[in-house]
């Protein structure tokens, strides 16, 4: 039996006692896999496992208070549920974790623009295929093939857990995690070396872009106000409706900053964002510095309280007595 | 070139007068600045208008002083949100915008030698307001008014300057009640369903009109089938989240009806052929 | 019909720059990973080959509009009277969007129906509408998408309604087909020549585009299907699971032509301003009570399908509120794919 079969003969075990189970199936065309909600046997069997589950299926978890579901991960969703439970957003009672051993997720922006180099659309995909290693794709009638490790999420190269942090039925065996790629941090990297005023004109220039969707928030497995959120409230009335790039701005970051020492980096704001803005370096930034203060990595351990959520009179690393 | 009407524009108008009638509702009395443009204003019975206060934004209420009486427009406003907090903090003098006649209207042509029964509730009197008075200003088209009003406490009743009045005169059935005993209450003590059907309404050739709290609303059309109403004979009116009030904007629309625009007026009958999203 | 016209490709700029010295023109450009409609200069790069990832909508609605500003003050004869002045301007600054798709043009088919209404005519619609052409250009086989349906919604990859001018790729250029007057005038300029040497080659291109997308389903019947599902709960659940509830759909949407209005104070003056809004948000129908009508995201995923495929049919003589250009599908964080949901309705109702 292979693995993924082994996980559903799991999930139909399952089943009964749930209300459903998340996972993935095939999308619309042979390149967009899509959310799948398991809830008889004839679901599972569509269940799907590869490098096309992009989504973050922790997403939908908090959606249901009081029932329990299940949920497949890769190791980096596992991330966001145990984050989930750490801030009690989600009962452990209420949540059965399937994982398996992932190898990685393509980026579907690297994808389109390969195929655009090869001067087709990724519009007119009409097969995928994948031996773990290349990712090849039918495209106009020609076929494409992207090694995966070039055309897979930023988010793959510098996993540290391939395997699902925590779970309740894993299949397969635990996979190591490789050696950070060398680019993986490449767009703060990049941020870094601007000035400020350049800084500036970057988030100028992709702010401009922004249609306001709220993509980013609501694909956001963490962002759970979403439903109250300061970016269309009036009551309190902290930003206008202004069609401007300091609006926009305003909003992504409170988005950060409500995300800071929370955030997993799954990247689901940046892969949902329509126009391709690279909102996740916002992110990855305050996470950056909540690593550096507290030495802390968000959704790692359902035990530890995030070091924003938490007062301590003395923080272990900082010294703010011999300031 | 003079421009194209702008719907989006609202009339500036004064606040001749505020009325505290509850804790919660207040009652606003504007007259149009440009004095034409008041002289020109027409509207029918149930019709509303969209009141704003500059930098706080718009809401929707019924105009409830009648067509009959245009020495102002009189807007009703319960204190709920951001807008009508705002609204309530507004005083005689004050200057907001009105864009008005928005809505249908009750069918007060088609009530014309029918008896009326009203049934309001709360801040559901509003509506029934506009449409008592012209019936009163026009009583001669009109069959038996019978008219019961109800809130939860005395202090909750609005328009409690008019309602000696109301009580008194002869050629109209007025009935008050509150939901539980209170001291130097004259008047019924109950539901309002539970009044309605001890009061016992005959339906031939009688339109029922009734407005208020949901809940209310519920008991209340069930008293009306179980008194023998027909659907048809049943006029409510609906609230919904509305912004542009002209039917564009998208956000109040029950299947294919935009309440903006083809209500807030609907019988009974119609509403039941409405998809179910109230 | 007025005779066809050809521009070489090497022509265009001129052709582009001429428009351009008169109006502002919004091409397709490649920025950020996805195309964009930007003012036209010389020396930018149309992208014609590929849908936008945005449609033109901004062009006739932008994201946000001043509806008018307003101004607040005391009677300097009596400075216990607060004064209130208003000031609007529905203005509208003359413009050609050239190169957008068919469905993208035809969006505003949609729009005319409800902003030129009869009753309230909408005075900055209008204004924006009127100073609008539309150099359109037809879909080739190859730009012909997995997530193109504009065929089910009566459409197709050369429908010029909703278009002044039709461009369709042939070899070495584009021929130019005007749709109206305003269209015609614009092809009036020293760039074109006579095309009809190229007709017979662009119904070709046509015809093979349209090939390309094959049969469409029957979904006449989706305006009672929907209606019927209204109350079937399991039903749109089913179709929503995976929603997020983000606006990317309506906001990518050609039809989509939703807003809100808010007051935007500053001291004693402010200005009061639609912007774009989506139904797939909770505050969309959230009443001052607390009440919402559509609490969750099966009820709003219902009204966009339901408002799309039945509630405006219904009203516009059967017109579908969709031109089936896909973008909700295609960037969708989750790929809800609206095809799916109308066809499980129209199913349903079947049984």
């Amino acid at each position: 039996m292979s693995r993924l079969e082994e996980l559903k003969t799991r999930i139909k075990e399952a089943l009964p006692g749930l209300e459903c189970v998340i996972g993935w199936q095939k999308g619309y065309d042979p390149l967009h896999n899509t959310p799948l909600f398991m809830r008889t046997d004839a679901d599972v069997d569509k269940l799907e496992w590869g490098p096309l589950n992009v989504h973050n299926p922790a997403v939908y978890l908090p959606t249901f208070t009081g029932k329990k579901v299940g949920v497949v991960v890769k190791g980096c969703d596992s991330r966001s549920v145990v984050e989930l439970l750490q801030e009690n957003l989600i009962n452990r009672d209420n949540v059965v974790i399937f994982g398996m051993p992932c190898t990685g997720v393509i980026d579907l922006s690297k994808v389109k623009a390969r195929l655009a180099g090869a001067g087709v659309s990724a519009g007119t995909v009409t097969a995928v295929t994948d031996d773990g290693k290349t990712v090849s794709v039918t495209a106009g009638g020609q076929t494409t093939a992207m090694p995966l490790a070039e055309v897979r999420a930023d988010k793959c190269g510098r996993c540290q857990f391939p395997n699902a942090v925590l779970a309740d039925a894993y299949v397969g065996d635990p996979i190591a995690p490789a050696a950070p790629a060398a680019a993986a941090d490449a767009d703060l990297a990049a941020l870094d070396a601007m000035s400020v005023p350049e800084r500036m004109a970057f988030w100028r220039y992709h702010m401009e872009r922004c249609i306001r969707c709220y993509a980013c928030r609501n694909a956001c497995p963490m962002c759970v106000c979403r439903d109250h959120c300061i970016a269309q409230s009036r009551e309190p009335h902290w930003l206008t409706q202004d069609d401007t790039a300091t609006e926009k701005l305003m909003f992504q970051v409170v988005h950060a900053l409500h995300l800071a020492g929370r955030c997993t980096e799954c990247g689901e704001c940046q892969r949902a964002c329509p126009m391709d803005i690279p909102v996740l370096a916002l992110k990855k930034h305050l996470n950056r510095t909540i690593r550096d203060l507290f030495d802390y990595q968000a959704g790692v351990d359902p035990q530890a309280i995030p070091p924003l959520l938490q007062f301590k009179l003395e923080e272990d690393n900082i010294k703010e007595r011999s300031w | 070139m003079t421009d194209p009407f702008n719907p989006y524009l609202p009339e500036v108008a004064t606040i001749l007068e505020t009325v505290q009638e509850t804790h919660n509702i207040k009652t606003f009395r504007v007259r149009f600045d440009d004095e034409a443009k008041m002289a020109a204003f027409k509207f029918e019975p149930g019709q509303v208008g969209q009141l704003s206060a500059p930098g706080i934004g718009e809401s929707t209420f019924v105009i409830n002083s009648p067509p009959t009486r245009m020495d102002y427009l009189q807007f009703s406003v319960m204190r709920a949100g951001e807008v009508t907090t705002m609204l309530h903090g507004l005083n005689a003098g004050d200057k907001v915008g009105v864009r008005a006649p928005l809505g249908n209207c009750f069918p007060y042509e088609a009530m014309k030698g029918k008896n009326i029964v009203f049934v309001g509730g709360g801040i559901g009197m509003a509506p029934l307001r506009t449409l008592f008075l012209y019936m009163l200003d026009n009583r001669a088209d009109y069959g038996d008014i019978t008219l019961l009003y109800g809130a939860r406490s005395p202090a909750d009743m609005a328009f409690s300057a008019e309602l000696p009045e109301w009580t008194s005169r002869a050629d109209v059935n007025t009935t008050l009640t509150i939901d539980r005993e209170a001291d130097g209450w004259a008047h019924k003590v109950g539901l309002i369903p539970n009044v309605l059907l001890e009061l016992a309404p005959k339906p031939e050739n009688t339109v029922a009109v009734t407005c208020g709290p949901p809940i209310m609303i519920k008991f209340t059309l069930e008293a009306l089938k179980k008194l023998g109403f027909e659907d048809d004979q049943i006029v409510t009116t609906l609230e919904k989240r509305m912004k542009c009030g002209i039917g564009i904007c998208g956000r109040c629309n029950i299947g294919s009806s935009y309440v903006c625009v083809d209500g807030p007026v609907y019988t009974y009958a119609q509403l039941k052929a409405l998809p179910n999203e109230l | 019909m007025a005779a066809v016209k050809y521009i070489a490709s090497d022509k265009l700029p001129d052709w582009l720059k001429s428009l351009a010295a008169k109006s502002r023109v919004l091409v397709p450009v490649a920025e950020g990973g996805g195309v964009v409609f930007r003012p036209y200069a010389p020396g930018c790069r149309p992208v014609f080959d590929s849908d936008a990832t945005a449609p033109p909508k901004g062009a006739v609605f932008p994201a946000c509009q001043e509806l008018f500003r307003y101004e607040q003050g005391k009677d300097p004869e009596d400075p216990g009277k607060p004064t209130l002045k208003l000031i609007a301007s529905t203005e509208a600054e003359p413009t050609v969007v050239f190169g957008a798709k068919p469905c993208g043009a035809r969006g505003f088919l949609i729009f005319d129906r409800v902003y030129i209404g009869k009753k309230f005519p909408d005075p900055y619609y209008i204004a924006a509408r009127e100073a609008t052409v539309f150099v359109t250009m037809a879909c080739a086989a190859a730009n012909v998408e997995n997530t193109c349906f504009c065929h089910w919604v009566g459409s197709g990859p050369a429908d010029g309604s909703g278009s002044d001018v039709l461009l369709t790729p042939v070899a070495g250029g584009y021929t130019a087909e005007a749709v109206t007057d305003k269209g015609a005038a614009l092809l009036e300029d020293p760039a074109l020549a006579d095309g009809a040497a190229k007709a017979d080659e662009a119904a070709a291109v046509k015809a093979a585009a349209r090939e390309v997308l094959g049969e469409a389903p029957d979904i006449a019947a989706s305006p009672a299907a929907l209606l019927a599902a209204f109350d079937d709960a399991d039903f749109w659940r089913d179709q929503s699971d995976k929603c997020v509830s983000c606006g990317a759909c309506t906001y990518l949407c050609p039809t989509c032509y939703c807003f809100t209005i808010t007051d935007e104070p500053k001291g004693m003056s402010g200005r009061r301003m639609r912007s774009w809004d989506a139904c797939m948000h909770f505050q969309f129908t959230l009443e001052a009570s607390g009440h919402n009508p559509r609490p969750t995201k099966a009820h709003r995923l219902k009204n966009r399908v339901g408002h799309k495929f039945s509630y405006y049919p219904t009203l516009h003589d059967g017109l579908v509120a969709c031109c089936g250009c896909g973008r909700c599908i295609k960037s969708c964080p989750v790929s809800v794919d609206i095809r799916e949901i109308v066809q499980n309705a129209v199913a349903r109702a079947k049984g």
